[in-house]
């Protein structure tokens, strides 16, 4: 229906699907010149894994120190609450500066973005240990490590699983942004380049249903890791 | 003979002294004039004040009162969990600074760690508490307390599967587990229905017993029957703010005490006849307002 309104602008399902088809056939080419969807897909996930796991390694200690001290919260709330609406593209610039190579760049923008929704939540869980639990700890001397890995780290998980689902979510999102930007291998090169570029509009709807195939699995994985650690009390 | 004398009289005093200290209960807990208060956005809140109180070892003692009359806040402070505005808390000959292994605590809403195991509730517990004791030494201790509680089946279960009862029982064991001196229960009962409730009374006096009754033990509770049955002392507070004690009753019935019998007890009629009128001022709405 679109594609009639569209006066064929857009091309009808059948056409997508024998472009999905064709773009498929090889997925793993690797040439020069020519490299599969799959190819560019791996790439992709790969910078996106990158700079989530290493914002994440950042996001969750702060975050979690940030919500244990009210001092640690009143220093680094401040940073986060004006750096975190800035957009992600206008820290792609300053990636590129520091590191003088683009693809280095959207990964340093991922880990940018993947830091905020795990570190305010994982600062939420932080602050909202109940007393009971903080008592228990008190009542029966437990160790500092004791404390972190039986109380705060189990309390916090449900909540550190949330900013990290939410994170992937926005990396996902903003590794296509970053692609188009930087070129280079990837999903976000695949739309601009051989989609809007090479002129083939089935191309740039291939690349979006795979897109969000991909970032719904994401969001899969990180739901049934939820779904693994929420208890009830 | 006068050379003599000074030195008879001294080694009688010494003898007498030594024969008092055998004789006279070893005192467990003792709370010289505390106060607590807190800061409030409304001003200073005077919970509890000027309170003097001794237990000795081995004596089980009820705090007992209206809602919000201090009882908790007086049990937090032989805890170490609430700091004394003025006065000092003595427990085990030491002076309580902060919570210590020494009193184990049995808290309302069972305190259990929700995302941990029956089993290593308990074991968690003993580890932190008891750091000399060899690993296979804590498994052990875990394992029989469980057992003395009939949990040793569920063990495997998290609190969240179990009911109000069992989770109670696995936060009695796990406060016997660490072997205390002082046990503090702060309403220990107070959310389970009457059934549980008398076969965890009990549970809880059979323990003691196994104990040889070495254990003192102080617990919070609104339940007069419970307090009776339980107790050799009621101390009974006056309604806050600035709660004091209104009067300790003793209740010299004899052990074991029996549940059904016990009610018939010319004895137990008198003391609930009279804990209920220091708790209870009126006892029926006045018609004429």
């Amino acid at each position: 229906m679109i594609a009639k309104l569209s006066k064929n602008e857009i091309p009808d399902p059948q056409t997508t699907w024998v472009v999905f088809k064709e773009v498929i056939k090889q997925p793993f080419q690797d040439d020069a010149d020519q490299k599969g969807i799959g190819t560019k897909l791996l790439s992709s996930l790969g910078r996106v894994g990158i700079g989530f796991g290493l914002g994440s390694l950042f996001a969750v200690p702060i975050g979690l120190i940030m919500g244990s001290s009210k001092i640690a919260m009143r220093i680094i709330n401040p940073m986060v609450q004006i750096l975190r609406p800035v957009s992600p593209l206008a820290w792609f610039p300053l990636g590129l500066a520091i590191f003088q190579d683009s693809p280095k760049a959207s990964v340093f923008m991922i880990f940018i973005c993947c830091l905020w929704p795990t570190l305010i939540n994982a600062a939420f869980g932080a602050a909202h240990i109940p007393q009971d639990h903080k008592n228990v700890s008190k009542a029966f001397g437990f160790s500092t490590w004791q404390y972190l890995s039986k109380i705060l780290l189990p309390f916090s998980l449900p909540h550190i699983i949330t900013g990290l689902r939410l994170s992937v979510g926005i990396a996902w999102m903003v590794i296509v942004a970053g692609e188009m930007l930087s070129g280079g291998t990837g999903l976000g090169n695949f739309v601009w380049e051989e989609g809007f570029n090479g002129g083939s509009t089935a191309k740039i709807l291939v690349a979006i249903i795979i897109i969000g195939l991909v970032g719904s699995l994401l969001d899969k994985c990180f739901m049934w890791l939820q779904q693994k650690f929420s208890y009830t009390i | 003979m006068s050379n003599t004398l000074p030195l008879d009289e001294s080694i009688t005093e010494i003898a007498e002294r030594i024969l008092e200290q055998a004789t006279s209960p070893q005192v467990s807990i003792k709370i010289e004039q505390v106060t607590v208060s807190f800061k409030t956005p409304k001003g200073v809140y005077t919970a509890v004040k000027e309170i003097d109180l001794t237990v000795n070892k081995g004596e089980i003692v009820a705090l007992i009162g209206h809602s919000g009359c201090g009882k908790s806040t007086l049990l937090g402070t032989i805890s170490g969990m609430v700091k004394p505005t003025s006065g000092q808390v003595y427990a085990n000959d030491k002076k309580v600074n902060s919570p210590g292994p020494d009193r184990g605590i049995v808290f309302q809403n069972y305190s259990l760690l929700p995302w941990l195991s029956v089993y290593k509730n308990i074991e968690v517990a003993v580890r932190s508490a008891m750091k000399e004791l060899s690993a296979a030494e804590q498994a052990k201790l875990t394992e029989t307390n469980l057992r003395l509680v009939n949990l040793w089946e569920h063990k495997d279960k998290l609190p969240g599967q179990l009911s109000g009862g069992m989770k109670q029982r696995v936060a009695i064991a796990r406060a016997f587990a660490i072997n205390p001196k002082i046990l503090l229960l702060d309403e220990p009962f107070g959310a389970l229905d009457a059934l549980t409730k008398s076969a965890m009374h009990v549970e809880l006096l059979k323990l003691w017993n196994l104990d040889h009754r070495e254990k003192t033990i102080v617990m919070v509770t609104h339940d007069i029957e419970e307090a009776i049955f339980l107790a050799d002392k009621v101390v009974v507070m006056n309604n806050g703010p600035a709660a004091t004690i209104r009067e300790i009753v003793n209740i010299p019935l004899k052990r074991p005490r029996n549940k059904k019998e016990i009610v018939h007890d010319q004895m137990y009629m008198e003391i609930h006849d009279r804990l209920l009128n220091l708790l209870i001022d009126k006892f029926s709405i006045d018609d004429e307002h």
